[in-house]
């Protein structure tokens, strides 16, 4: 029942959002897409995707070797059944187009998504017991939308696994057919420093990877340990952190992770009538003007009064976001990228770019029950070029709404996860260093000079071995550069020490424009797993992740020496 | 409740009953990519081919076909040569299939001095054969073009020096509605491989090593130095 009150505080809060539209953009599109239809933005809750549950163990196939990429290649890396070890989990993923509603007044949408779903299941794994996944490619042929390919490929972002297991961009499978995908689930060098966290898949065919993500071709894939529990807040170990989120059953049966909530930030682009569209003449990086959250365009997502942990994801081809809370609380951020920072870091906002993750600790017990907070954006950014600048208001993503009290057994340590192989460690075994340039040229991107191309390595680092690579850019774009099989430092960014957001180990790093110019960065290339001890060596690309970019072959490739 | 309120809460449950509501009885169908891209980026410009012939963008030159499109100038002398030379070798390379089953169109960014007999003349001076059009038209139109095919920059100085646009060939099978870009400084084989896709059906496609090793193995280790203990000094004490 609304009360007057109710609807005095709708009327505020449209007020203060100027009914919450798009931020105004600048037309400057190859096509002059129209803007999106209008939607009453808060009327959906926040979706939150399953959670991807085990089957019984299969026997684990040979690679396909003959799917077509766009490019006419086949996959390079063509291995018999995985060798799983006898604690390992099994799952089987289809790949499928389904009806997906992403606002009560936009029309079903036919997406791409595992297991149907977009974001697909979130993967919850616990480090020392290795994942099987079987992804199955049920997408149509014929599929009438124009959005994407039906050539997939996986990768498991900031994960470490085999060459074969990495979603190398040629390496892909067809509609009809399946790959086997092998998860050590460990940290690269056996240390409990570099568990994981936060970490996502998503689709990587060579040329298609923009359009295949944008259709829906990504989830959540976390990690678990003996420190940052499964169990969480309610871990009774001396060594838990008790970060908050704890593992209930549902009525149904089913698992749920509360307190812990995974959010995935896109943004995506519809026509008059409501259809999802994407524009494969735009190189420069696709920008949409409504926000989508966990697949749900400004949702709504009530809380307790108590402390959440927030996996906040940027899912998006192209869009940089700084985001803030409408009532001015800061943030703990506690995780950037997969890894923990030795330290939580109190901030005002934070920014994150395409595909980095930041995680964030968010206090509701001082908030009164009723109210309600907005997550906002106020990054501007009106080209896939760079983001603009910070402005006022912003547009609000998410409203929280405050509507009950909980118990909140979680704690937010001082330390979270000690650095004991940082740069003081690995610098004195240094002896190469890099340099690559990401510039734009022509009309196209290239780093030092050169497309991505099959056939030519680029950087032959040594297993286990630590690098010095500096990132370059000039001419004024942003470039989020991922690299593959790794996590790194950021030794400096422009000559300075970096921000404080900056100073844990990362996968993913923003250089270019006047915002991010040049970072040094420190890795290092795990040398085996223990679940399956192999050396790791092979091919691994680098690239730029924003996906057109990467799709006009911003990429590069290391090829890891025994 | 006041009676305002009391209206206010029944046109946001009228509003709220519309967004759950059942779907209109006729719900809007799905957009046709291939006539949504015809609408959004082929325009029917006017065009005047090299040999003199006023032609239509859209109707006579794009429609059924399979073509590469890049832009050009005449008098280009820094990236424009090798982007021509690059698809001179691939017009080699297609042999018979130029014009039969691929079209070439080079769109002049400088209309007043590229007219149809300078473009002629820079036709036969880089040899090209039949189904390779050079064009012109109006400087407007051509802009359009441009922007509506993706070959800008966002960077307004960038954008106003021609010569930035002359790095990528636009590929599209107009029937299928397939279309992608290849950087025109790409390697020639690999956009003669990206041609010979667009024109074929992909079940006929040559594909695998067949496609990878026409360009040889290739290891480049550009920006590789080895680091000096003086530099890891240094680090260890900023670190």
């Amino acid at each position: 029942m609304l009360t007057r009150r109710d609807i005095l505080k709708v009327g505020l809060a449209t007020g203060a959002y100027g009914l919450l539209g798009p931020v105004p953009r600048k037309r400057v599109f190859a096509s002059d897409l129209p803007p999106s239809p209008r939607t009453t933005p808060f009327v959906v809750e926040l979706p939150i995707a399953p959670i991807a549950q085990p089957v019984r163990p299969f026997a684990t196939k040979a690679d396909p070797g003959n799917c077509v990429n766009v490019d006419g290649t086949t996959a390079v890396h063509v291995h018999g059944p995985r060798v799983v070890t006898s604690n390992t989990q099994f799952f089987l993923i289809h790949e499928q187009a389904r009806p997906h509603s992403f606002h009560p007044q936009l029309p079903l949408n036919s997406i791409w998504g595992y297991n149907g779903m977009s974001p697909g299941p979130t993967f919850i794994a616990q480090s020392g017991t290795p994942f099987l996944i079987r992804f199955v490619n049920d997408l149509p042929q014929n599929d009438p939308v124009g959005i994407g390919e039906p050539i997939t490929a996986i990768h498991r972002h900031g994960g470490f696994q085999f060459e074969e297991d990495d979603g190398y961009p040629l390496d892909t499978f067809c509609t009809g057919q399946s790959r086997d995908y092998f998860y050590p689930n460990e940290p690269d060098d056996g240390l409990e420093e570099n568990e994981h966290s936060t970490l996502w898949y998503h689709d990587h065919a060579i040329d298609i990877t923009g359009p295949n993500v944008y259709r829906g071709l990504a989830g959540f894939y976390l990690n678990f340990d003996a420190v940052d529990s499964l169990a969480g807040e309610l871990d009774t170990s001396p060594r838990a952190l008790r970060l908050p989120g704890r593992m209930v059953r549902l009525a149904s049966g089913e698992q749920f992770r509360e307190f812990d909530v995974p959010i995935v930030i896109q943004d995506k682009q519809f026509d008059n009538n409501g259809f999802l569209v994407f524009d494969s003449f735009d190189h420069n990086g696709f920008l949409g003007d409504k926000f989508v959250l966990n697949g749900a365009i400004q949702p709504f997502f009530k809380v307790a009064r108590r402390k959440y942990r927030f996996r906040f994801l940027n899912g998006s081809n192209a869009r940089f976001y700084q985001l803030f809370l409408s009532n001015g609380q800061p943030f703990v951020a506690i995780a950037t990228d997969d890894l923990l920072l030795e330290h939580p870091v109190t901030v005002k906002s934070f920014e994150i770019g395409p595909a980095e993750r930041v995680e964030v600790v968010i206090d509701f017990k001082n908030a009164a029950l009723g109210q309600e907070i907005f997550l906002v954006n106020r990054l501007q950014q009106t080209d896939g070029r760079k983001p603009d600048q910070l402005v006022s208001p912003g547009t609000p993503l998410l409203k929280f709404i405050v509507d009950r009290d909980a118990a909140d057994p979680s704690r937010v340590p001082d330390t979270l996860r000690p650095v004991t192989e940082g740069p003081a460690q690995l610098l004195p075994r240094v002896k190469v260093k890099r340099e690559f340039d990401f510039e734009r040229s022509d009309g196209a991107w290239v780093i030092n000079g050169e497309f991505f191309d099959e056939n030519r390595i680029d950087a032959k680092p040594k297993r286990g071995t630590p690098e010095i690579w500096t990132l370059k850019s000039g001419g004024g774009w942003a470039h989020p550069i991922h690299i593959h099989l790794t996590g790194f430092f950021i030794l400096s960014r422009n000559g300075s020490t970096p921000p404080v957001l900056e100073r844990g180990r990362k996968d993913t790093v923003a250089i270019g424009g006047p915002d991010f110019g040049d970072v040094q960065i420190l890795l290092s290339f795990p040398a085996n797993f223990r679940a399956v001890p192999r050396p790791v060596t092979g091919r691994f690309v680098f690239h730029c992740h924003n996906i057109e970019h990467e799709d006009m072959r911003m990429m590069g490739q290391f090829d890891v020496q025994p | 409740m006041t009676p305002v309120a009391a209206r206010l809460a029944v046109l946001l449950a009228v509003a709220a009953a519309g967004c759950s509501g059942p779907p209109p009885e006729t719900p809007p169908a799905p957009p046709n990519p291939v006539a949504t891209i015809r609408e959004q980026h082929l325009p029917n410009i006017e065009l005047v081919t090299h040999e003199g012939r006023h032609v239509r963008f859209y109707d006579d030159l794009v429609k059924g076909r399979v073509v590469a499109i890049n832009f050009m100038f005449a008098t280009c002398r820094n990236a424009c040569p090798e982007s021509t030379q690059h698809l001179v070798e691939v017009q080699r390379a297609l042999g018979d299939r130029m014009g039969r089953d691929v079209t070439f169109l080079s769109i002049s960014l400088d209309a007043e001095r590229d007219t149809p007999e300078v473009l002629r003349g820079y036709a036969e001076a880089h040899g090209a054969g039949p189904g390779w059009y050079f064009l012109t038209g109006k400087p407007d139109d051509i802009e359009m073009l441009r922007r509506k095919l993706g070959a800008y920059d966002l960077d307004p100085v960038v954008d106003a020096d021609r010569k930035q646009h002359t790095g990528l060939v636009i590929l599209g099978n107009e029937p299928v509605g397939r279309w992608k870009a290849i950087s025109a400084l790409s390697k020639p084989v690999r956009i003669r491989q990206a041609i010979e896709r667009t024109i074929l059906p992909a079940t006929e496609w040559p594909t695998g090593d067949a496609v990878v090793k026409e360009v040889p193995y290739e290891e480049n280790e550009r920006g590789k130095e080895l680091v000096t203990p003086a530099e890891i000094a240094a680090l260890l004490v900023h670190d």
